[in-house]
């Protein structure tokens, strides 16, 4: 009797695995007409919320962006453009009125100037949504009619539109979320974008499905699925093996692997992150003197560290604000001013002949490669003789020390622009932000920023924040080395070209 | 018997809070969720304001004794990032993890079983150094690197198995392999050594002098016998089951509580941190009480009085 229930087990097993075999076989080699249709898109992490409003997250806005409309959007060429607004007009300066176009919503109701006063005052107001810190500077939103709705800022605001283009404006349904409430709207969410939600299996994947009632043009992909796969190597094992379409993220060690196989490509974009050292001009530290840290600067090949490290990934800056985002200063960009001699010479005219010692706090795993930069770093400095004491610290360790401003002399973080304007970046050098960090005091630089805030005219602000650009250049309270590249692995049967603010419309994504 | 069984239920009060205190210090001590959860250029002072939101400003211990009584209502508190009951959010990953863990307990009886027997059967053979050696290897051998490899023989090189997800059983076919692989190697040592003693007892020899056939003699008698022990570690390889879990749902990206727990952690959620580690602690103990409970059925002669 036992026998036979063990050979009838192994007998089932068996069985079971051929039939799995086979199932397997279908799915791989299928191609159905459906199945030629799915966008499938694989992320090295779950969205952090469904709610675009606290998400605050590239994984998270390359589903919202698709899911939800703002007022504007960043087009292609990254230039700003009316998404649900139809037309806007600026009355004074702090009362804008804009005209929504007919748009739906994925429930079949219409997008009013209620719910846009409804979605702007949401995360105007609740201080525990990630995106508020943004939204400070928005004073009120008046409804004035169905379609027409105003928006007052808190004095002239040159970035308005910037901002309503950015993740956290997204435009929510008011009658069904305050029927629902938070928890009934994260079980189904409801946008006016061309995708609409099917599912969220949480650690695992979102699935949208087309809305064929959109405004604008109709969707192209009959299902997108966007999966989370934490593991590096299997986010790409699904890419060789066709599981994905497009694999986002993929780690220095794999490049080569990606490259080499054939069916994909290995797609590198900029991003607005530029890697850069923040210096102490506090009194008390030998970076206070001016001419160190122009040492410091000179002793570091940017140029060096793109080819050798990065291999090519990147481009070496003087700045925080890279080509494509407003107030940008294009002679700070791939440029360098390595000079070795030099900085041993301003070493010595600073009264230290025989080098300087220092310490140097540097994240590992946070961002790519950030631990062999900096240890290529310590070598170059150690040319000039600066003695650079390097402190690797492990993500969440670093976070801490770069949070609470314990850092001795240099830190190297990488600090991106969520609003594509310089003044996102630039606000660093303003007195009270500087404080406790790189404690720079420049009355130039505070003017000019200040300024350009309330400046509307749009030449002129350029201006002003291309000069600040250049005095932080030479004063070096930070000390820039590269704009951080983003890798993607892409199917060779899609045609995707990478964004500079690393978000992907589905509809932009062509099959070949 | 009941008197046990009520002492050995009381029991898991306590072990339960100190758990939770455990995982509350530390996680307390891994630093400040909010630095996750804005941007590096936050300013201080937006900083603080979602750490006063989130009610993260209150010094350790009222931040405890409000933990401990949610927990005592039954409420772990709010997942930061999903922005949920943590519990329901635990309790939704259980079936995947259930699924994994029983598929890899399949795996590792059909590979222990024969493998076990065949050994003892042929002790000291070469087959059975062999299958000796090769089970200290598989009890050695890292999840994340059998993972790894699995994934890259089977799944990228030779296309038999899908790469990674949850979805039909073959999905589940690889995972279950490395995560039942560890358990194997030790079931089949321990087979292996239940039947060799058993072999050499004085009734299996009678039966041996008075013809009894060898199969029947390895699989009805002896076979049965060496069973009890396996039954302990099977129960007891469920805290192996999930700590391997954590990292073989990793790697496949498999949406079980395993997968839950190491994301929670990178994130410092500590209420889904909590929830998960409180259920996860709860099913080992209850599971380690029904082994007990049923190794007493197995084996009479056990007496908990």
């Amino acid at each position: 009797m036992k026998k036979v229930n063990l050979f009838s087990i192994g007998l089932l097993i068996l069985v079971l695995l051929v039939f799995a075999g086979c199932s397997n076989e279908g799915e791989t080699a299928g191609g159905s007409e459906e199945e030629s249709n799915t966008l499938v898109l694989a992320q090295a992490a779950d969205i952090p919320s469904i709610d675009p409003q606290n998400s605050l997250s590239t994984t998270g806005d390359r589903v919202h962006r698709n899911m939800f409309s703002r007022l504007f959007m960043w087009d292609n060429e990254l230039a700003l453009q009316e998404d649900l607004v139809d037309t806007y007009e600026q009355i004074d300066d702090e009362t804008w009125e804009f005209t929504l176009k007919k748009a739906t919503f994925h429930d079949g109701e219409t997008v009013t100037a209620e719910d846009v006063k409804f979605s702007l005052e949401r995360v105007m107001t609740d201080e525990t949504l990630k995106e508020y810190p943004y939204f400070k500077q928005l004073k009120e939103v008046n409804v004035k009619d169905e379609q027409t709705v105003q928006i007052i800022t808190e004095g002239p605001m040159p970035t308005l539109l910037n901002l309503l283009a950015k993740s956290g404006s997204d435009i929510l349904p008011k009658a069904y979320f305050e029927e629902v409430g938070i928890e009934g709207f994260q079980e189904k969410p409801i946008g006016s974008g061309p995708y609409q939600f099917a599912e969220w299996i949480r650690d695992d994947r979102v699935t949208l499905v087309p809305f064929e009632d959109y405004y604008g043009d109709k969707p192209k992909w009959e299902k997108v699925e966007v999966r989370a796969i934490p593991e590096s190597s299997t986010r790409v094992g699904e890419l060789l093996t066709g599981g994905v379409d497009i694999a986002t993220d993929i780690p220095p060690n794999e490049w080569e692997r990606v490259e080499s196989e054939s069916g994909v490509d290995l797609i590198n974009g900029e991003t607005t992150r530029v890697s850069l050292l923040m210096v102490r001009t506090t009194e008390g530290y030998v970076t206070s003197d001016p001419k160190v840290r122009e040492a410091i600067d000179l002793a570091i090949d940017q140029q060096a560290i793109v080819d050798s490290v990065l291999q090519g990934t990147g481009v070496p800056v003087r700045t925080r604000v890279p080509e494509g985002v407003f107030g940008t200063n294009p002679d700070l960009t791939n440029t360098r001013v390595y000079d070795v001699e030099r900085a041993k010479e301003l070493l010595a005219e600073a009264g230290h002949p025989d080098g300087i010692d220092i310490t140097f706090t540097s994240s590992r795993g946070r961002y790519p490669l950030d631990s062999e930069v900096a240890q290529l770093i310590v070598s170059m400095l150690s040319e000039a003789g600066i003695n650079a004491e390097l402190k690797l610290l492990e993500s969440s360790a670093f976070l801490d020390e770069y949070n609470s401003k314990s850092n001795e002399e240099l830190i190297m973080i990488g600090l991106a622009d969520g609003l594509l304007d310089a003044s996102y970046s630039l606000v660093h050098y303003t007195e009270e932000r500087a404080a406790g960090q790189t404690d720079y005091k420049n009355g130039e630089v505070e003017g000019l920023f200040n300024a350009a805030g309330q400046n509307l005219d749009e030449e002129e602000r350029t201006e002003q924040y291309q000069l600040i650009q250049e005095i932080v250049a030479e004063e070096r309270p930070h000390i820039f080395l590269y704009q951080n590249a983003v890798n993607y692995g892409v199917s060779e049967n899609i045609t995707f070209t990478p964004r500079l603010d690393e978000a992907i419309r589905f509809d932009d994504l062509t099959k070949k | 018997m009941k008197k046990y069984l009520v002492k050995r239920l009381l029991q898991i009060i306590p072990v339960l809070f100190i758990i939770s205190f455990v995982v509350f210090v530390l996680v307390y001590m891994a630093g400040d969720p909010v630095a996750l959860m804005l941007p590096e250029d936050a300013s201080e002072s937006d900083r603080e304001a979602m750490r006063a939101a989130l009610g993260l400003t209150d010094p350790f211990y009222i931040q405890y004794f409000r933990f401990v009584g949610d927990l005592v209502q039954g409420n772990f508190g709010t997942s930061f990032r999903y922005n949920q009951a943590a519990l329901p959010l635990v309790l939704e990953r259980l079936p995947a993890t259930f699924e994994l863990a029983a598929a890899s307990m399949v795996v590792a009886t059909l590979m222990a079983v024969p493998l076990g027997i065949y050994s003892a059967r042929k002790q000291n053979s070469l087959v059975d150094l062999f299958i000796t050696g090769g089970s200290v290897l598989g009890k050695a051998m890292p999840n994340f690197w059998l993972g790894i490899l699995l994934i890259l023989l089977f799944a990228v090189n030779i296309q038999v198995f899908p790469v990674s997800g949850r979805g039909t059983i073959v999905h589940m076919i690889l995972p279950a392999i490395t995560l039942g692989t560890g358990i194997a190697a030790e079931m089949t040592r321990l087979i292996r050594s239940n039947m060799l003693e058993i072999l050499n007892q004085d009734y299996i020899r009678t039966a041996r002098s008075k013809g009894v056939s060898s199969n029947i003699l390895v699989y009805k008698h002896a076979f049965r016998n060496s069973l009890i022990p396996v039954v302990t570690i099977m129960g007891l390889q469920v805290s192996h089951l999930v700590s391997g879990a954590l990292i073989t749902e990793s790697v496949f990206s498999w949406p079980g509580i395993g997968l839950l727990l190491v994301q929670a952690v990178n994130g410092r959620d500590m209420a889904v941190v909590q929830a998960a580690v409180f259920v996860i602690a709860l099913l080992v103990i209850v599971v380690n009480l029904i082994t007990d409970l049923i190794y007493r059925l197995l084996d009479p002669r056990i007496n908990y009085s």
